[in-house]
């Protein structure tokens, strides 16, 4: 056989050690080619940015240890920063769409270091909003403890990565070029029904309270509130917990079952 | 026993069902044996539908095959892959459009960790010169380029490439394959699945012939010209021993007598080219050049 005679000096099949992903070259890459979108991002910074503006200057009416234009800002930054991790996640599932898939499925790279790598790019843009929003709301009277905005800005940041999460789990299940339409049209819903634009009463904040936006905003207010709703009562700290814990777990499994599906062809 | 000594590929009796959209199941590869040693360069022949690209899918790992086993340089595909042992240019997309050629590169030697390799594959795949050209404005053969490139990055031991010239216009075809046989060169393995009978005459010593997800033929590329090809006489016969139902008989039966004297030993009325024995082999009936 020409394996045999042929004068060459590779050695083929020999064992190798299984190399190394550098993932974060790979996030950085991405996020560079995230943050090249305009339209992209003046959906993540320049609505709920425009959105504070016409809502939350001026109003300094007390709220908690603050007023209220620091609960809109929160609540603006909340905003913007979910839409930012979930436009991130439904490009993601753009590349699905396009076979990007099945190329990353022929490299060493496991499933979950691929949704924790979109899911830290997500969060570096879900950053941008956080830090415009809370910036202009330093410079136009949101008030508050000093505590309330580190720990607010904190879970503000921090819990947009659920959404993350959330977007590439509903644009692996819903395959396809409108998947990222559904998935940002879904969070102006759920803001709704989380209490995060109008507050709610009576029977739709019993339901809100279900909905993965209501526990994630409720946290994040958490320090400025102490858990008091606008309209009626107080919500337990255990609550905004729970319900973000469960929706982690929820959107996490879906989106390691839809990694898994979009590497086989069909 | 030395690595040489594994076989590249080894499968047996490979079989695979897909549920079709009003829900019977289609069998797209159905009880296949291959063997592949290092350094050969294999051809998978067939049209589409054959079950070629299903059979590339379970060798990269990408599909479970419902039943038989499958074996990559003595591992299980998946294994391979993680170890850079095999990589493949895939036939359907593969490529995000804002990156630049460059960017796309080094996004996937990161993830081999290879980040080494990223000059060395742009310029065997010739894309120094693009490098920094959004995928979206490359041609379909710069594109296709770029994914063999991506397929190089791990400094595979087998290369797997389906359909890998499709959308490439002939130059860019020529192109493509003088970049292969140099890679070629250095005693990588290739299988490559392809419609186009020359790129398997130029290119492969070995075909396999895939018709309905069953190989139908497997032999040195020469042997399977030698023995449905050859040199060819073409001649019009007169209009009116042509009829409906095929050449008037008795006048087939005259020209073979004209002809003995020549050495001519058989008449057949259709062609016998290469093209003519796929077609023969992969045709649902009975082969063409039977009829008399």
């Amino acid at each position: 056989m020409t394996a045999t005679t042929a004068t060459t000096t590779r050695v083929t099949g020999a064992v190798r050690a299984t190399p190394r992903p550098a993932m974060l070259t790979y996030a950085r890459l991405d996020l560079r080619r995230q943050l090249r979108d305009r339209i992209g991002m003046f959906f993540v910074v320049g609505l709920p940015t425009f959105m504070y503006l016409v809502f939350g200057i001026g109003s300094d009416d007390p709220v908690g240890s603050g007023n209220v234009g620091m609960y809109v800002m929160i609540s603006m930054a909340a905003y913007g920063a979910v839409t930012a991790t979930t436009s991130v996640a439904g490009s993601a599932a753009t590349e699905q769409v396009m076979g990007w898939g099945r190329q990353l499925g022929l490299t060493p790279m496991r499933p979950l270091a691929f949704v924790a790598a979109k899911a830290g790019v997500a969060m570096s843009v879900a950053a941008v909003p956080v830090l415009a929003i809370f910036a202009i709301g330093a410079a136009t009277g949101a008030r508050g403890d000093w505590s309330d905005w580190v720990v607010s800005g904190a879970v503000v940041w921090l819990g947009s990565a659920l959404f993350a999460v959330y977007g590439l789990a509903i644009c692996l299940v819903f395959r396809g070029p409108n998947a990222a339409g559904i998935a940002s049209g879904m969070i102006v819903v759920l803001a709704f029904l989380g209490n995060v634009f109008t507050p709610m009463s009576g029977f739709m904040l019993d339901l809100g309270r279900f909905t993965p936006l209501y526990g994630y905003v409720a946290l994040a207010r958490f320090p400025l509130t102490d858990g008091w709703l606008p309209t009626e009562g107080r919500d337990p700290l255990w609550l905004p917990v729970a319900n973000v814990l469960a929706w982690t777990v929820i959107f996490g499994l879906v989106a390691l079952w839809g990694v898994r599906r979009s590497r086989a062809r069909t | 026993m030395t690595p040489a000594d594994v076989p590249a590929i080894r499968a047996t009796g490979l079989r695979k069902a897909f549920r079709s959209t009003d829900g019977s199941a289609v069998v797209a590869v159905d009880d296949v044996d291959l063997t592949v040693q290092p350094g050969e360069i294999v051809a998978f022949l067939g049209p589409n539908g054959a079950g070629k690209t299903t059979t590339v899918d379970m060798l990269l790992g990408l599909t479970a095959p419902d039943a038989g086993t499958i074996e990559v340089y003595g591992t299980s595909p998946t294994d391979a892959v993680r170890q850079g042992l095999v990589s493949a240019v895939m036939q359907t997309g593969g490529l995000l459009n804002d990156f630049t050629v460059e960017e796309t590169v080094r996004a996937i030697a990161a993830l081999h960790g290879r980040s080494d390799r990223v000059e060395v594959v742009l310029d065997r795949a010739r894309l120094t010169d693009l490098a920094t050209r959004r995928v979206e404005a490359c041609s379909g053969g710069e594109q296709q380029r770029l994914k063999f490139a991506l397929a190089l990055l791990p400094d595979p031991d087998l290369v797997v490439l389906d359909e890998p010239t499709t959308g490439m216009d002939v130059g860019a075809r020529q192109e493509f394959w003088r970049a292969m046989r140099e890679d070629a060169a250095l005693g990588r393995t290739i299988v490559f699945a392809t419609h186009y009978l020359a790129e398997a005459d130029e290119f492969a010593e070995r075909t396999v012939l895939m018709n309905h997800g069953r190989i139908v033929h497997d032999a040195a590329t020469t042997d399977v010209r030698a023995a449905y090809g050859g040199r060819t006489l073409t001649f019009r016969p007169p209009a009116e021993v042509d009829g409906a139902d095929g050449l008037d008989a008795d006048w087939l039966a005259r020209v073979r007598a004209a002809l003995e004297p020549l050495g001519v030993t058989d008449v057949d009325v259709s062609a016998a080219s290469l093209e003519a024995a796929f077609l023969a082999l992969t045709a649902d009936n009975e082969p063409i050049g039977a009829a008399r």
